[in-house]
């Protein structure tokens, strides 16, 4: 059944559907048209260095076993046994020859190459035919900057034009320094009882909140005051869902320790260069790439991807980052700044979660559903802005990322394939 | 420190003391017993297959991920000192600390004492088990389950705590957040 996506969305007044919250029909059609479709962030190259390492996530509800073979190339598949179904690996990470499932023994090299079948010859007669039923791979896998993302869409577009605009916003988080980044070890990985696009959305375009929510963290000294600065900065959507929130070029949004302020400042100079005069106008520090990886350098540095988990539950897994040239007590301090401001006892993050459940479980009400969500703050007050290379709020207070982003939602939920989206 | 059953009762009772002071949500209070050079940290779980599973064939040994718990160079749930849960307790004050806003009513519950010497002599090694069970708002849960290892100083009459290592037995977390103290 496809829902219809009439009337949910609203981007030219701001208005938004409650349903979308909450309606398990409309769910199942993220889950295909959406999640079965975009390239979706599987896991870091510094988390698999190795020939044999794999990570386990999650594309959408389907498990993924990411694995670089003995070749070194990254491959991923459903990490599913094709015999019944049964999920094959079960660790977080490691490394592997090969796999063998835990219900009949079916064994599968780290190319995703079915190689032994238990009681071949007796059972099977010697006539399975073991190429046939190898582990089902994703249609496309690529990485930019060391993250690496796959689509099950054999017809999406190449990753560095589904990125489009945004591939320079995320260099500016993942490619400052010569070498990139690198992952803290370890993945932060916990359940909060909401729907999926309000973090995304929160990540991709709520400067707003900041001061509010998160004054708590900010009044004890977990972060600089933001609300004493206000030297530009703007909400930018460089296309396709995509959303960023930039600071003023030049400002600063680091945990206020001696060390990573230093560090940014004594870096500004070989990151300008790097980054081009863009990195002189704005300064991101935090956004989504659509529809469910964001990204966050203020007070902490960490991607994380919200795993959708039936439409009022997501598993947040996250990550810390580092820029790999970085000296190891900015490494260090970036850990610990890190996972005390984002994370389960981040004092910024925590504040977050009770948010986004009251926002989704009110919507359980079906009067409550009846009225739309406003997304209205500066309507009109944006314009597309060649030198930031998207549609950017005219002040650093606005709702126009929002407004982006539901309506690429919308136009995916819409769209049959890829080439009924508009651009 | 020779272990002694006096010593062992003096120390269940202090981490019953410091529990209830918790729960009670006299944090300022429970600061007081926190020492200036704690280290306070919760790594993380996650599942990994022994090294003798027999799912998994590695190609590298040395590559093989065995070890369940992150290390003290990475990621951790909390990794805090003295000073900064201080500054968490001041969050709470601030009176914009919506986690906590209304408040968490908990209960921390401690079991499996064991005591065991350390190097130093005025100081003692603590194992415990604990839940920490959180109920919020109308009818939110949430258990928190694993053991902790202390490191507790005598301070005249008192102890106070040095280390803290503190290990849920999720890797998952079923909590949408840690906002309360263990």
């Amino acid at each position: 059944m496809v829902a219809e996506m009439q009337g949910l969305v609203n981007s030219e007044r701001g208005l938004v559907s409650r349903r979308i919250f909450i309606e398990p029909d409309i769910y199942q059609q993220e889950l295909e048209r959406i999640f079965a479709r975009c390239w979706l962030f599987l896991c870091h190259q510094s988390q698999i260095p190795n020939p044999g390492d794999y990570f386990t996530t999650y594309m959408g509800e389907d498990p993924v076993l990411v694995m670089r073979d003995s070749g070194g190339s990254v491959n991923a598949f459903l990490n599913v046994c094709r015999h019944r179904g049964n999920r094959l690996c079960r660790a977080e990470s490691g490394n592997a020859a090969t796999i063998t499932c835990a219900y009949h023994g079916w064994t599968f090299g780290n190319t995703g190459k079915l190689v032994a079948v238990p009681n071949l010859q007796d059972a099977y007669f010697g006539e399975l035919d073991l190429d046939q039923w190898n582990l089902i791979p994703v249609a496309q896998l690529d990485d930019y900057k060391g993250m690496i993302f796959a689509t099950f869409d054999p017809d999406a577009p190449p990753l560095r034009e589904y990125l489009g605009e945004m591939a320079w916003y995320l260099d500016s988080f993942f490619d400052r320094r010569e070498g990139g980044v690198e992952v803290v070890g370890g993945v932060h990985k916990w359940v909060v009882p909401c729907n999926w696009k309000l973090p995304a959305e929160n990540f991709g375009g709520d400067a707003y909140h900041v001061s509010w929510s998160h004054l708590s963290a900010i009044r004890a000294g977990f972060a600089g005051d933001f609300r004493l600065r206000n030297t530009g900065g703007s909400l930018v959507s460089p296309g396709q869902g995509h959303c960023v929130i930039t600071l003023g070029g030049g400002d600063i949004a680091e945990a206020p320790e001696p060390e990573l302020v230093a560090y940014e400042q004594d870096t500004r100079p070989e990151v300008v260069a790097r980054l081009g005069p863009r990195a002189e106008q704005v300064s991101p520090i935090v956004g989504t790439v659509f529809p469910n990886l964001s990204i966050i350098r203020s007070t902490s540095h960490s991607f994380r991807v919200w795993h959708p988990k039936g439409p009022g539950e997501i598993e947040i897994w996250a990550w810390i980052f580092v820029d790999k040239a970085a000296p190891p007590q900015v490494k260090e301090a970036l850990r610990v700044n890190g996972l005390r401001g984002f994370g389960p006892s981040g004092t910024f993050e925590q504040d977050d979660m009770d948010n986004w459940q009251e926002c989704t479980h009110t919507s359980r009400g079906v009067v409550s559903r009846r009225y739309d969500l406003n997304m209205q703050m500066g309507l009109g007050h944006e314009e597309y802005r060649p030198d930031l290379g998207g549609l950017a709020s005219d002040y650093r207070l606005s709702e126009s990322n929002h407004r982006q982003f539901y309506r690429r939602w919308a136009d995916l939920m819409a769209a049959e394939q890829w080439q009924d989206l508009p651009a | 420190m020779q272990v002694t059953p006096d010593l062992l009762r003096e120390i269940e009772q202090f981490l019953y003391r410091e529990a209830r002071l918790l729960d009670n949500r006299q944090f300022h209070r429970w600061a007081e017993l926190l020492a200036e050079d704690l280290r306070y940290w919760m790594p993380m779980r996650s599942n990994r297959y022994p090294a003798n599973s027999k799912a998994i064939a590695s190609l590298d040994e040395a590559h093989q991920e065995t070890h369940d718990l992150t290390e003290a160079h990475e990621l951790a749930v909390m990794d805090e000192t003295r000073e900064s849960l201080i500054r968490r307790i001041e969050r709470l004050d601030s009176g914009f600390a919506w986690a906590e806003d209304p408040p968490s009513r908990t209960r921390h519950f401690i079991s499996n004492v064991e005591l065991e010497p350390t190097e130093n002599p005025a100081e003692i090694r603590a194992y415990s088990n604990f839940i920490l069970y959180r109920t919020r708002g109308e009818r939110e849960e949430d258990f928190y389950v694993g053991s902790r290892e202390d490191i507790l100083r005598r301070t005249g009459e008192t102890w106070q705590i040095t280390y803290r290592k503190i290990v849920l037995d999720q890797s998952v977390l079923s909590a949408k957040n840690v906002s309360n103290f263990f």
